[in-house]
């Protein structure tokens, strides 16, 4: 399958980057067509401009800045999020790529009579967060579970009606052992082979 | 009491602007002192660098002299002002970026000597927050809403037992007329000061 994985962290000696390579190696042993988009690496800017929001809804074609992002979605099957999560969800930077790229005319239209968005990603039948939480899953819970949502839910309606999810998460890193750690990186590679 | 107001949104004239504004209205009729950050007008960086990520757990976390503004007022504040746009069902980059280096351990929260989390805003009364909506409400309810969750869930985990929180929506902006814009900013004005 063609597969987008979407890595966010700045430090390339993170725990974030270790669940990067071991997903990655997982993805290309099971054969899937592999691209990577490292977001602090190409320097992605993740604040939605004034620019941005006033020409919101033009055609993506006059937004050279994401033309390679808006490209990418439009040509994968699967999409693989990697991040930390902090503060109950994604980090600013890959907020800020949701934000800044799925866009009109790259994830939805707008109706010119509604306000209901119309999906334009069904090409995408695969969406699989790997993701670490400093918290308990209780605390995670309490929270609400705002990252979660955010994938699962409102970017998953924007892909096709048969996207299949699978979250997969390693709670209480704060607090957790190396065999904890090596554990969930073995855990990724048994799901991501799949 | 002292009040710090979170504005976000990227153009000068916005709604968004608007009801800030009516906020800041309210919270001044009402005797209460206001520090106002625009995040966007400040050039704040919302992501969080690799050295930042490094100073997290040394002594001195903030690095960055805007953060260190932010995090100052924070500590003196009793009431917390939120007022931004709900993009992809939560809070924009900017904003998640602005808590996630602000409220780093000693102002946000504190860790204890077991290295769990223990609340590091008790000195805060009130959180209120003051969103735009592009979706109606039932389809806010029925998929969105993680930016409110992330402030009134997430954020208030880290406040004392006595906080109360407001929640002021807006749903279906693009659809709305001028009267309903009208009758919102009125009543976060009457909100703001009557909290």
């Amino acid at each position: 399958m063609k597969t987008l994985v979407i890595f966010c962290h700045p430090s390339p000696n993170s725990f974030a980057a270790a669940v990067l390579d071991t997903s990655v190696a997982a993805l290309h042993a099971a054969g899937h067509d592999v691209r990577v988009t490292d977001l602090y690496a190409e320097g992605f800017n993740p604040a939605f401009s004034a620019h941005d929001h006033e020409h919101h809804l033009d055609d993506p074609s006059t937004k050279p800045d994401i033309a390679s992002h808006a490209a990418n979605l439009r040509w994968c099957e699967s999409l693989v999020l990697v991040y930390p999560t902090w503060w109950a969800g994604q980090p600013a930077m890959l907020k800020g790529w949701i934000d800044r790229v799925w866009v009109n005319g790259v994830a939805w239209q707008l109706p010119a009579d509604g306000n209901r968005l119309r999906p334009l990603l069904h090409n995408i039948r695969r969406l699989h967060v790997v993701t670490t939480h400093g918290s308990s899953k209780w605390i995670n819970a309490l929270e609400g579970e705002g990252g979660k949502r955010t994938a699962l839910r409102s970017l998953r309606v924007l892909c096709s009606p048969r996207c299949r999810t699978r979250w997969i998460a390693l709670y209480n890193i704060d607090r957790s052992t190396l065999e904890q750690r090596n554990e969930f990186l073995r855990r990724v590679t048994a799901q991501l082979s799949k | 009491m002292r009040a710090v107001v979170v504005l976000t949104h990227p153009r000068e004239q916005s709604f968004t602007r608007a009801a800030c504004d009516a906020a800041v209205r309210g919270l001044e009729r009402a005797g209460h002192e206001v520090t106002f950050f625009d995040l966007y007008a400040m050039g704040f960086q919302p992501a969080m660098t690799n050295a930042e990520i490094v100073a997290y757990h040394s002594d001195e976390p903030i690095l960055d002299p805007l953060v260190a503004q932010s995090a100052a007022a924070l500590r003196a504040a009793q009431i917390l002002v939120f007022v931004y746009p709900t993009w992809w069902s939560g809070l924009p980059a900017m904003l998640k970026g602005w808590l996630e280096k602000t409220m780093v351990p000693g102002v946000g929260f504190v860790f204890n000597k077991n290295h769990r989390v223990r609340p590091g805003l008790t000195h805060v009364r009130r959180i209120v927050g003051i969103s735009t909506y592009g979706s109606p409400r039932a389809y806010v309810k029925a998929v969105n809403d993680n930016g409110r969750r992330t402030l009134m869930r997430a954020l208030r985990l880290q406040t004392g037992l006595r906080l109360r929180s407001t929640w002021l929506p807006f749903y279906a902006i693009d659809t709305s007329t001028a009267e309903q814009r009208a009758d919102f900013l009125a009543r976060v004005e009457s909100r703001m000061a009557s909290l």
